[in-house]
C-alpha cells in the first residue's frame, strides 16, 4: 500500500517547482531516508540533488531524523541550509 | 506576563515594542540587537534581500532558543525575537532581538546567544538581489546530520 505525500519547498528549492511543493509516493511504513530517495527521483538537476543532500525534512514542529517513520498526519517540508538575520 | 515573545512579520519590526517588552522594575539592563540589510556581500553590490521562512517552525525554534537562554542565564530574563519575511531594501531591519535582565552581563550574553543560534538553527533563507540584476540564494548552515 502506498500513499502520496506533499512536501513544501522553501528557500532555494522554490526555483524547482512553481507549485512550491512536490508530491511523492511512498510505502505506508516509509522512513525519512526513503522519503529522501523518492524526493531525489523528482529532480534531474544536479544542483537540486546536491542541495537535497544538505537539506533536512521537517514537520511544522521539528526537524526529522533519517530513521524516523514519515508522519502520516502532519504537513512536511524540505529545509535547505539556513541563514537568517 | 509572558516573558518570551517570538514572531515572524510581514511588516516593519518595532524596536519600541521590543524594549517595552524587555522591561521590568527589577531589570537594570536591556540589550537590543538589530540586523539590517547590507549593500554589499562578498564583493557584490546588493540592493534588496528577499527573506523566505517557515513561520510555524521558526517560532518553535525561536522559543526553544529563548528557553535555553533562560535556563542558562536566569528565570527573570525577558526575551524578544522577531524576524521579517518578504522583500527588504538596503537598510531595512530584518531581525530584532532584545533581552532584559537584573544585571548587564546576562543581557549581553543571552542576546548574543539568541542571535547566533537563530542564524544557525531557524528555518530562514535569504535571496540577494544584486545591482546588476542577478539574484542568488545565500548559502547557509545545514540542519541535517545524515551525512
Amino acid at each position: 500500500m502506498t500513499r502520496k505525500i506533499d512536501v513544501k519547498l522553501y528557500g532555494a528549492f522554490r526555483q524547482y517547482s512553481p507549485n512550491k511543493s512536490v508530491t511523492v509516493s511512498l510505502p505506508a511504513e516509509a522512513t525519512v531516508s526513503s522519503l529522501r530517495q523518492a524526493f531525489a527521483e523528482q529532480f534531474d538537476d544536479d544542483n537540486a540533488r546536491a542541495l537535497l543532500k544538505a537539506s533536512a525534512f521537517a514537520t511544522d514542529e521539528a526537524v526529522l531524523d533519517e530513521q524516523e517513520p514519515v508522519p502520516s498526519d502532519k504537513p512536511l517540508s524540505i529545509l535547505p541550509p539556513v541563514c537568517g538575520g | 506576563m509572558m516573558t518570551i515573545h517570538v514572531d515572524t512579520k510581514n511588516e516593519a519590526l518595532s524596536t519600541e515594542a521590543a524594549l517595552a517588552h524587555c522591561s521590568a522594575p527589577g531589570h537594570g539592563a536591556a540589550d537590543l540587537f538589530i540586523g539590517r540589510v547590507r549593500d554589499l556581500n562578498q564583493g557584490r553590490a546588493v540592493n534588496a534581500v528577499s527573506y523566505d521562512l517557515h513561520p510555524l517552525l521558526c517560532c518553535n525554534v525561536f522559543r526553544e532558543i529563548c528557553e535555553e537562554a533562560r535556563a542558562e542565564w536566569g528565570e527573570a530574563l525577558h526575551f524578544w525575537l522577531e524576524h521579517r519575511q518578504g522583500r527588504l531594501a538596503v537598510g531595512d531591519d530584518s531581525v530584532v532581538v532584545a533581552v532584559s535582565s537584573p544585571h548587564r552581563d546576562e543581557s549581553f550574553k543571552a542576546c548574543r546567544y539568541l542571535v547566533e543560534q537563530m542564524k544557525h538553527r531557524a528555518p530562514i533563507w535569504k535571496q540577494e538581489h544584486y545591482v546588476d540584476g542577478d539574484s542568488a540564494w545565500v548559502q547557509g548552515h545545514a540542519l541535517c546530520s545524515h551525512g
